[in-house]
């Protein structure tokens, strides 16, 4: 599996998927993309790091406990839902504003956006933290 | 800050504020206590805020919509019952968490101790303070719950573990009757709000008439009974003593246990009046206040005593407040909510007391003590005043409460004539009888008496005031409210029943009133109590034999059978539902699948291929769908494993091609990466097994998973091509909706995005929740193979 190929490959992709996935999860609203496919495109990435190089060799510098990931994202998404209540809306209701900012012009700010960063996160973390534990399986 | 903001905070921040605690617990290490005690004490603070309005004889009731389609709101409704029980539960809560802090080895687990007590705190204020049944059964079993961690704060002791799980087993599943039971008085009334059926006198009527009414109230009922361990449903409540003793205290004397009580005297406008509901509180309220008051008697460990006398107690309230006849609904609704509010102060103090006694002694034994007045003498006088109360002697609070169930036994035994005239008065004088026996036995074993020569620690004294403050506040109290009763008559008191009654009402509670008859029934009390104390010993040991003698004469023995049974059963039902082999379940599966699609199509289905179908398929469909049949054959034919793997992905690639072509990039981009990961996940499996096939398959097995696979491909096939001619009528496609809806209600242009953060997000919630339980189940499942071995 491990070529020197796949290496290069790998090294040269994975700064660029991260920076795809963040931009498909930011974008989602508007465009194709969300939080699930980009947390599905961030986790493929690091697993298929830990594919080519090794889950212990990864595991040396780069080690963290996916489990707290996928509980934030799930603490993140029910917040967003409830905190509708504490503007007395219904439960789940979502707020848009724009906001205008110099550089990037108008800003589109929505709380279903949190949501997704929550969707994010749990997708990650739950996906990883079970590869990892299928891979640690000895 | 209005009353119904202030209630809503006080119901919330304990959940909230316990969220943040480990984060305190970084900054404060073992003093942690000091913060929930804070916290607890916040929330004292928000319920008096809403006090004096309702002392005025006002209602606080707001709610927030939250499923109006089910007619389900969160809401809050604040009267004189649920304002008192939220000032004890505060004000217990703020006291227990001080005296942990004493209690509590700093080496224990201290921020998972304090965080399940707050949590236990919050839910069980939104109980009383719930307006809505719904609400109402969310947050009791919240309780149930919390009280199962707390109780088996200790994990690794056999009978904590033991003790937890029968509570909870009896109490949540008393909860789901109680939830039937609130069903089927939404089916009576139509309505799941509690105010609106209180204050609605046609309503009222309307429910005793119905034909469900027994059943709505049985069903209640034994929700009630099961929290506060009453008729057969008292066996969880010893076993609980294995908690720390500050949690016996909280939940199990002053709080939790009420809960049954509370929806008693809840529910008591809407079912009293009637014979059933006499017959069923107060029958069983009799039955069980006797059955715990003599089975205290074999009692040796003290936490054991109290817990009997906790669970005679609360029998003494459910009877209160079944007595009830069709012109005086509620004889006995002053007499059981004013011993409500003692009986939280005395017992609280006792428990108090007997942790500080097994925190100093190392033990809870009452046979191996004696003697300890000279060594404690602050703790010796606190625990006299409590055990007294408790016994009813004079001045206390406890006393005036007994004297007030007497004159309502009196009375209702007066209305309903012979022979209960007679009867009922003297079944409450011999339930004084025994606790007044048990409550002077708990002072002579431990602190009266010689001091055991072995067995004991050398130097016992009295403890810190941290652990003593708690309890002297609380015999403080007891004093107060017997010297002075027109205090928290009028606060607590007056109000409560007021709001339980539905009518303005005055009480006069004196502690001198001349010679009635209840003080001759007290006298009379005291007289047996003491010749049954003479006889303690004997009367314990007879219970012993016959014990020994009659093994199935309890209740314990038969819940002990079905819980063993009820593991035998299901490792065999589980050894024959989980076989084991992948295959067997997938089988199983589709099997199903093909018997659900079948039934209906057979029965409704004029054709099962529709007519005027698209034939016209472009050529780059068609090479796309020729390559998929191609790789789906491979994935099933290849004879080695990676090259069908390869194959199988690869169909998984050409449908997010085929998505691509239908113009659906969101779905494209999932499947592609869902492929990749899969398809990684698949890999790494794999690499682990030998590379080929080696088992052999017989003809017959493989003609029947042809036959399956056939079957279940061609179903699909219908269906979909069903599905693509349109929505038959009645079924509207939704679509439309959400292409309009998408940017003026949510601001999004991506109307997948939107549907699935948005409009669908509830779902959405749920489904990364399971993901998350996926994640700990493969945790799980790898990390447990280990033990078996």
């Amino acid at each position: 599996m491990t070529t020197l190929i796949t290496k290069t490959i790998t090294k040269i992709c994975l700064p660029l998927v991260i920076l795809f996935s963040i931009s498909l999860l930011l974008a989602g609203h508007n465009n194709p993309g969300g939080g699930f496919i980009g947390g599905v495109m961030f986790a493929s990435v690091i697993a298929l790091t830990y594919v080519v190089y090794g889950l212990d060799h990864i595991k040396s510098f780069f080690n963290p406990d996916w489990g707290n990931w996928f509980g934030f994202g799930l603490l993140l998404a029910s917040f967003t839902a409830f905190s509708a209540i504490a503007f007395s809306h219904n439960f789940f209701r979502s707020a848009v504003e724009f906001v205008h900012l110099p550089f990037f012009g108008e800003v589109e700010l929505v709380s279903a956006g949190l949501f997704d960063i929550g969707v994010y996160f749990v997708v990650i973390g739950g996906l990883l933290s079970i590869f990892k534990n299928v891979g640690d399986d000895k | 800050m209005d009353s119904f903001t202030a209630i809503t905070l006080a119901v919330f921040l304990p959940f909230i504020l316990a969220g943040i605690l480990p984060a305190i617990e970084k900054l404060l290490k073992d003093k942690i206590g000091w913060y929930a005690s804070a916290v607890a004490f916040l929330s004292l603070l928000l319920v008096a805020q809403a006090a004096p309005e309702i002392i005025h004889g006002e209602t606080i009731q707001r709610s927030i919509e939250w499923l109006p389609s089910l007619g389900i709101n969160l809401s809050f409704y604040a009267d004189g019952l649920s304002v008192m029980f939220g000032f004890i539960v505060s004000g217990i809560g703020v006291i227990i968490m001080s005296y942990s802090n004493g209690y509590m080895s700093k080496k224990e687990d201290l921020p998972r101790y304090y965080q399940q007590l707050l949590f236990f705190m919050g839910s069980m204020l939104g109980m009383v303070f719930s307006a809505n049944t719904i609400q109402l059964f969310i947050f009791w079993e919240l309780t149930s719950i919390t009280s199962f961690m707390l109780i088996g704060y200790w994990r690794n002791r056999p009978m904590s573990v033991y003790g937890a799980t029968k509570s909870l087993l009896i109490t949540a599943t008393g909860g789901l009757f109680m939830l039937a039971g609130f069903l089927v008085l939404h089916a009576i009334t139509g309505t799941f709000d509690i105010p609106t059926i209180l204050h609605n006198e046609s309503m009222r009527e309307m429910i005793h008439g119905h034909e469900l009414f027994l059943a709505a109230l049985i069903l209640i009922f034994i929700g009630a009974a099961s929290k506060s361990a009453q008729g057969p449903f008292y066996i969880w409540l010893p076993n609980a003593m294995e908690a720390p003793t500050p949690v016996s205290a909280f939940l199990h004397s002053a709080t939790m246990v009420k809960a049954g009580i509370y929806l008693i005297a809840r529910i008591h406008p809407i079912f009293s009046g009637t014979d059933a509901w006499f017959f069923l509180v107060s029958g069983i309220g009799i039955f069980t206040m006797l059955l715990a008051g003599f089975l205290a008697f074999r009692q040796t460990d003290i936490k054991g005593i109290l817990a009997y006398s906790t669970i005679s107690q609360l029998a003494y309230l459910m009877t209160m407040y079944g007595y009830t006849t069709y012109h005086e609904p509620g004889i006995g609704v002053a007499a059981a909510t004013f011993h409500l509010l003692n009986h939280a102060t005395f017992k609280a103090c006792l428990f108090l007391v007997a942790g500080i006694v097994a925190h100093e002694t190392a033990t809870r034994d009452i046979t191996k003590m004696g003697g300890l007045r000279k060594e404690m003498p602050i703790t010796f006088i606190v625990a006299t005043i409590g055990a007294l109360s408790m016994a009813g002697i004079p001045p206390l609070n406890g006393f005036l409460s007994k004297e007030m169930f007497y004159e309502a036994s009196v009375e209702m035994g007066a209305l309903l004539g012979s022979p209960y005239n007679i009867l009922i008065p003297a079944l409450a004088v011999l339930g004084g009888v025994f606790t007044f026996a048990y409550s002077i036995k708990l002072i002579d074993g431990i602190f009266l008496g010689k001091r055991p020569s072995k067995g004991l620690p050398e130097h016992i004294h009295d403890p810190s005031m941290v652990m003593l403050a708690p309890a002297i506040f609380l015999a403080g109290l007891i004093i107060l409210f017997g010297l002075v009763p027109s205090i928290p008559v009028h606060y607590f008191i007056d109000p409560t029943v007021s709001g339980i009654l539905l009518e303005e009402t005055q009480l006069h509670v004196k502690l001198w009133h001349g010679f009635t008859t209840s003080l001759m029934m007290t006298i009379v009390t005291f007289a047996l109590g003491i010749l049954t104390y003479t006889q303690y010993g004997k009367i314990a040991e007879w219970q012993n034999r016959f014990n020994a003698r009659f093994p199935w004469i309890s209740v314990n023995y038969y819940y002990d059978a079905t819980v063993e049974n009820a593991k035998k059963v299901t490792s065999k039902f589980s050894n024959r539902m989980q076989p084991g082999p992948v295959k067997t379940y997938v089988l199983a599966l589709l099997l199903l699948t093909i018997a659900m699609f079948a039934i209906p199509a057979i029965l409704l289905a004029s054709s099962l291929i529709p007519q005027n179908l698209n034939f016209d398929i472009p050529l780059y469909e068609g090479l796309i769908f020729m390559f998929m049949i191609i790789a789906a054959f491979g994935a099933a034919l290849l004879p080695r494993y990676i090259p069908a793997i390869l194959a199988l992905s690869g169909l998984g690639y050409l449908v997010s091609l085929l998505f691509i072509y239908l113009q659906a990039p969101d779905l494209a981009l999932t499947q592609v990466l869902v492929e990749t990961l899969s398809t990684i996940i698949f890999l790494l499996a794999i690499v682990k097994i030998p590379q080929k096939f080696k088992e052999h398959v017989p003809a017959t097995t493989l003609t029947r998973d042809l036959l399956i696979a056939v079957t279940v491909a061609s179903m699909v096939f219908i269906l979909l091509i069903n599905a693509n001619q349109g929505i038959i009528p009645p079924f509207e496609s939704l679509s439309h909706y959400f292409i309009e809806k998408s940017l003026p209600l949510a601001g999004g242009h991506n109307i997948v995005n939107v549907i699935i953060v948005d409009f669908r997000g509830y779902d959405t919630l749920g489904e990364i929740s399971v993901l998350c339980l996926a994640a700990f189940g493969v945790y799980n499942l790898i990390h447990s193979r280990g033990d078996d071995e």
